[in-house]
């Protein structure tokens, strides 16, 4: 049936809560109504301070949305799904739209910061102590709002601030190696310095006027030392010069500061890469090697994982959907354990069961014997579609719990008139109505196994290793842990490729998902 | 239905091996299987120290100290924790996902059917870096609301909230396909708005469903720490999984012993749960329902 | 049914109520750090500011213990956060550049490189200070020339020697297998490997054959070359197929086997760490640690973790921070982490000042020690490292020596 026709048929005129007024609906929606109002206006009020104009006109039109679809007599199927999709949008959408995004940057370890902090950063790390000074007990002074530092030199107080260099102050009283008090300035509390304390921390006072003297600085407010630079910035050409001359320019392809011959300054920053993230997985020649073997592995793992739980899963179900079974209320709460345990917890604990010389398996249960299940290609991939099996089973039996009660008896019992025996009636009558409200949940399943990170990392690591491959991934490996694998484990963070690889996985899964999906259309038009 | 298997409970001998006695050793043989890696937890958590998966020997020394000890931790706290937002959340996946399953099964509409599909794809994408954009999306709603911002269980259950609309709407979705529309044309003929006939029909009659998929989402939630432990900052607000998963991660140190203890704990409420939540499911409210 | 779902709605709105005002409640009596600048100006010693701290679960006592006398001394509070382990690193690098960051993270020195490739850690001026430090706990926080992180304690690994099995230990590693062996026990010494291989556990035995990971120049710091290339590498490659061959080395031994393996007796001896001492007592054992024998001819010098604090780039309270920077490196405050953590402090009068047996043998054998290397690159030497040990462990790779010779490739191409 075409969708205009059933809309001539359904959207004929409703009564309405937002027309009847004399029903308690209608003010229960409008209390509510008014809550959400007040909500959004709070949140436009709200962000209207800050520059946050991407969630101002989210919020605006959001709640412009909702006022229209709840005061509407229109668009009766989004009074019932705007609230799930809002949620979706923010927390959903928002998460995808912003992988992508990093997907097209180089954000990652050396490059995970603006470009600004990374200039404070290299400035920073660049200022050091002169090596062989020595270190001065500085108390810091203040006049007309300007900070001062005075120390004692050679036995002599001296006093300076951002642009005067050190002078002689001999009207400074002096106990000890301190300064303690200069007439005309106010000597500064640690509270003071505390509540000043990024002044105090940026002030920089030159020993002479020539800048090759280096200048004092102090870190924690009482004691000061000389440093000097090893690099200067300058704004205008967007570069930091070294002593010896040496230049690294800016390069806003890559977020480095790049001299001639290649040397670069850390940190860099993000920038946007283009499509680099996805080239690059196309051309590494580390992930051409192993990609086919791990993503037949892959699909297999997740069609197997899918078959295995629901085929356990269905038949307990099925088999203790029976009254005549004493006691099934307890069997039933006994078969989801598995469910109730940490999902970590339980990937330990078969990792402990299955070692090789001390796991109960070999020890106990097969008397001494020496499997070497994790250790072995295809045990090490048996025992994970094993230990998938104990996790999955519990969900697939609550679903097909679910679902049978969704099964007129009068069908079953139709067939028992027929002469159908309990594993025909089962086949022709009871599987494929379950497959209809069933069949998308074993697609999200197999779309949810696909990238089974944790199990995989937890239980084998991906392993065992192929053996001398310059990228660490073994048999057991699946798509998402050699993502893993290729953008983090080598210890440097490539978040920009990570997320690149999981956008090209997402659609792998996608289109797949999408394909069994027009299946199971078909299926339900049958029915 | 129900009458005729009262009857055949008093099978005798060979007949009730066949149609019922083979399924007790079934369920003996399953919940083995269920049990068994369940008891290496369980030993651990009654022996005063030593390693959780070092050794093939069971309930060598048995104490109750660790189970004494988890009060003095935060244990209680996460707990409380877990099941305030595994409830909040469970509750919030039922009304909004049945409603969204109410619309695709009642309503046409242009994009439903692309809508659905697309509400399970979206749900696809592989969470792995999620957990750099969550704390982005957080920090900037503290900013506006503050009840959903970095450190508050309301922040986590909105992020669950994110995922209400997903398999479990197809779930919902399929099993209000099989209520019969009739029953909504009966209730519409007689007056009723299609509030009512959602809140006071549908609801109704799909009780097993709900039961199942706020289990699930229960579930689902209770033993998440991924999420969890962007979000809740600190070990006062932790959940229950949040806290376990930081016992256990450092392999070095680890308090296994307690850390065992508070994971047979912890699963205790989901057992009471779904023991409660059983005669919803699989009780015959729905035929009732459908002849009445 | 119905009136049953809404009263379970209800339950569960006022169930979060409750929580959010419970949780809500320490948030505002005790606002973040660096917000309130107002407060610190009027009473200066009272209530001097707040550091954010984090660091994982293992320190929080010491570092309470130490907290409450830095706040004794200064006014200063410390907030602490716990993380998880593997959380606080990579937490600390993605939200510094959000501001959400802490003041100070509590880490190992092999940090150093991949916190500073970030731009998330400012360099530090100790001054006099330093003198006082062991000198690989201050090499091992040095990246470049500057000073990043101020160290409290000094791990390494030592041979832990069961005192009912074994009563001298001889100078060689052969020597000592072949006593292990006559001894009776099922495993004649214990070296954790797991199914990733561990090439921290075994870098004892492979320094022994002259094949450090990297060279060293002439005032100890580590080159970015590889030092295991060569023959010695090759060496001690096929040294681990003998291991592997007598039973000694198998993927199945991970931490929790070998601890419970030596607890229960099951050996002589064990190649561990200090962090295995509060287990071995508590399980009752009479044990030793001494230097792990030679077995390639020369000494074997184990990896020193140092355990120090950083400072984040951005801490917007960087001084009140560097005070207590400053207080770290105090013999007091060193004394009190000691007393808490029990590992080696790194300040050399605190260290002389320990008198405890065991920790000295741990101690004695670190003497040689060689820093955890900090380069970024080092998460990838590692994987390949302790892949190819373990290829050579399990016979997957049937030879040794181009098993080494590859990882050396893979290794050079990473870095």
């Amino acid at each position: 049936m075409s969708d205009t026709a059933e809309k001539e048929r359904t959207g004929a005129p409703q009564l309405s809560h937002a027309r009847d007024f004399s029903r308690p609906g209608f003010y229960v929606k409008l209390v509510l109504m008014a809550l959400v109002n007040a909500f959004g206006i709070f949140g436009i009020l709200a962000s209207l301070p800050g520059d946050d104009w991407p969630v101002l006109i989210f919020l605006a039109v959001t709640l412009v949305i909702a006022n229209y679809v709840y005061f509407s007599k229109r668009s009766i199927p989004a009074k019932y799904l705007m609230p799930g999709l809002v949620f979706l949008a923010v927390y959903q959408l928002y998460v995808m739209g912003n992988t992508a995004y990093v997907a097209f940057t180089n954000y990652g370890d050396g490059h995970n910061d603006a470009k600004q902090p990374a200039i404070t950063q290299i400035l920073k790390t660049s200022d050091r102590r002169v090596e062989g000074t020595d270190t001065f007990p500085v108390t810091i002074l203040e006049r007309n709002d300007q900070l001062s530092f005075a120390i004692v030199r050679d036995g002599e107080p001296r006093i300076g601030t951002q642009e005067q260099p050190l002078q002689d102050a001999s009207d400074a009283m002096v106990d000890g190696d301190r300064v303690t008090e200069v007439p005309g300035y106010e000597v500064l509390s640690l509270g003071d310095i505390q509540s000043r304390q990024n002044d105090v921390l940026d002030l920089r006072v030159s020993l002479s006027d020539d800048p090759d003297d280096g200048w004092l600085r102090t870190d924690n407010g009482t004691l000061s030392y000389i440093a000097k630079s090893s690099l200067t910035y300058d704004e205008e050409a967007d570069a930091f010069t070294s002593p010896d001359g040496k230049v690294y320019a800016a390069d806003p392809d890559r977020g480095l500061f790049v001299a001639d011959d290649g040397t670069t300054l850390t940190p860099g920053w993000r920038v946007l890469v283009g499509v680099d993230n996805f080239s690059a997985m196309f051309t590494d020649a580390r992930l051409s090697g192993p990609f086919f073997k791990i993503m037949l592995w892959t699909f297999a793992f997740a069609i197997l994982s899918v078959l295995t739980t629901f085929a356990l899963g269905l038949g307990l179900a099925t088999i203790f959907n029976d009254p005549r079974v004493k006691g099934r209320v307890i069997y039933r709460a006994l078969f989801i354990l598995p469910y109730a345990f940490p999902g970590f917890l339980a990937a330990l604990v078969w990792k402990g069961m299955l070692n090789r010389q001390f796991g109960i398996i070999n020890q106990t249960l097969l008397g001494g014997a020496d499997i070497n299940w994790l250790g072995d290609g295809n045990l090490a991939k048996l025992s994970i579609l094993g230990v998938n099996l104990w996790l999955g089973f519990p969900y697939m039996f609550l679903v097909c719990t679910g679902a049978l009660q969704s099964i007129p008896g009068e069908l079953s019992e139709a067939a028992i008139m027929d002469g159908a025996g309990p594993f025909k009636r089962f086949r022709s009558v009871t599987l494929p109505l379950l497959l209809v409200s069933v069949a998308p949940l074993l697609i999200a399943s197999f779309a949810f196994n696909f990238n089974n990170f944790s199990l995989i990392y937890m239980l084998t690591g991906g392993g065992p290793n192929f053996p001398g491959s310059p990228i660490i991934v073994g048999d057991t490996d699946i798509l998402i842990s050699m993502v893993y694998s290729v953008a983090f484990e080598s210890g440097v963070k490539q978040y920009g490729l990570a997320s690149a690889m999981s956008i090209v996985i997402f659609v792998i899964v996608g289109v797949i998902s999408w394909l069994g999906f027009r299946q199971t259309r078909k299926l339900e038009e049958i029915m | 239905m129900s009458h005729q298997v009262e009857n055949d409970t008093r099978l005798k001998g060979s007949r009730w091996w066949k149609e019922v006695g083979w399924k007790h050793i079934l369920a003996v043989v399953v919940i083995a299987f269920c049990v068994f890696p369940l008891l290496y937890v369980l030993s651990a958590s009654l022996s005063p120290g030593g390693t959780l998966t070092g050794s093939a020997t069971l309930f060598s020394e048995v104490s109750g100290e660790n189970y004494v000890e988890l009060v003095n931790t935060n244990f209680p706290r996460w707990m409380l924790h877990s099941l305030v937002v595994s409830t909040a959340t469970a509750v919030g996946t039922i009304v909004m996902g049945a409603a969204a399953a109410y619309a695709f099964s009642r309503f046409r509409f242009v994009g439903r059917r692309g809508g659905l599909t697309a509400l399970l794809i979206i749900q696809m994408f592989p969470q792995m870096l999620a957990f750099v954009a969550i704390f982005l999306l957080l920090l900037t709603l503290r900013d506006i609301y503050p009840f959903l911002g970095l450190g508050e269980l309301m922040g986590l259950i909105a992020v669950y909230l994110g995922g209400a609309l997903g398999a479990n709407t197809f779930l919902m979705y399929g099993f209000f396909n099989t209520i019969p529309k009739e029953l909504d044309e009966a209730a519409k003929i007689d007056g009723a708005t299609h509030a009512q006939i959602f809140w006071g029909v549908v609801m109704r009659l799909v009780t097993p469903i709900l039961a199942v998929v706020g289990l699930l989402s229960f579930v689902a939630t209770y033993g998440e720490f991924i999420l969890a432990r962007i979000v809740l900052a600190s070990p006062e607000n932790y959940t229950l999984a949040v806290g376990l998963y930081v016992w256990a991660s450092d392999e070095r140190n680890a308090p296994w012993s307690v850390f065992a203890a508070g994971a047979v704990l912890a699963a205790i409420p989901i057992i009471l749960l779904f023991m409660y939540l059983q005669k919803y499911i699989v009780g015959g409210l729905t035929a009732g329902g459908v002849k009445g | 049914m119905r009136k049953h779902f809404l009263a379970l709605a209800a339950a569960g709105l006022a169930l979060t109520l409750t929580a959010c005002g419970d949780s809500a409640t320490p948030e505002t009596s005790d606002p973040p750090a660096g917000d309130t600048p107002g407060t610190e100006t009027s009473a200066p010693m009272e209530d001097a500011g707040t550091l954010s701290i984090w660091m994982d679960e293992n320190r929080i006592d010491a570092f309470t213990a130490l907290g409450e006398n830095f706040k004794t001394a200064t006014g200063i509070s410390l907030d602490i956060i716990e993380k998880p382990t593997e959380d606080v690193k990579t937490d600390f690098i993605t939200q510094v550049p959000t501001g959400e960051g802490p003041d100070l993270i509590v880490g190992a020195n092999d940090w150093v490189g991949d916190l500073s490739n970030n731009g998330v850690i400012a360099p530090l001026e100790l001054g006099a200070k330093l003198d006082g430090m062991s000198e690989p706990a201050v090499k091992g926080f040095t990246l470049d020339g500057n000073l990043y992180g101020v160290p409290y304690a000094v791990e390494n690994l030592a041979l832990v020697r069961n005192n009912a099995l074994a009563t001298d230990t001889p100078a060689t590693f052969d020597e000592l297998i072949e006593q292990g062996k006559a001894s009776g026990a099922q495993f004649p010494v214990i070296i954790q490997q797991g199914d990733a291989g561990d090439a921290y556990h075994l870098y004892p035995i492979q320094t022994s054959f002259g094949a450090p990971v990297f060279t060293t120049d002439d005032s100890g710091e580590y080159t970015g070359e590889l030092g295991m290339a060569g023959e010695e590498g090759v060496a001690f490659a096929e040294y681990i197929k003998k291991l592997a061959d007598e039973g000694i080395l198998s993927a199945s031994i991970g931490g929790d086997q070998a601890n419970q393996a030596f607890m229960d007796g099951k050996s002589p001896y064990m190649i561990t760490g200090p962090w295995n001492i509060p287990a071995f007592e508590e399980a009752g054992l009479d044990f030793a640690a001494m230097p792990v024998p030679s077995a390639g001819g020369e000494p074997a010098r184990p990896f020193l973790g140092v355990q120090g604090v950083y400072l984040s780039s951005q801490s917007e309270q960087a001084l009140l921070a560097n005070q207590f920077l400053d207080y770290m490196a105090t013999a007091e405050a060193q004394d009190t982490l000691y007393e808490e953590s029990r590992r080696t402090p790194a300040l050399e009068e605190s260290a002389n000042a320990v008198d405890d047996p065991i920790l000295e043998g741990f101690g004695e054998a670190g003497v040689d020690g060689d820093p955890l290397p900090a380069i970024p690159e080092m998460g990838a030497v590692w994987t390949f490292w302790g892949a190819a040990e373990l290829s050579i462990v399990d016979g997957s790779a049937a030879d040794p020596a181009t098993a080494w010779n590859t990882m050396i490739t893979n290794i050079q191409g990473e870095i």
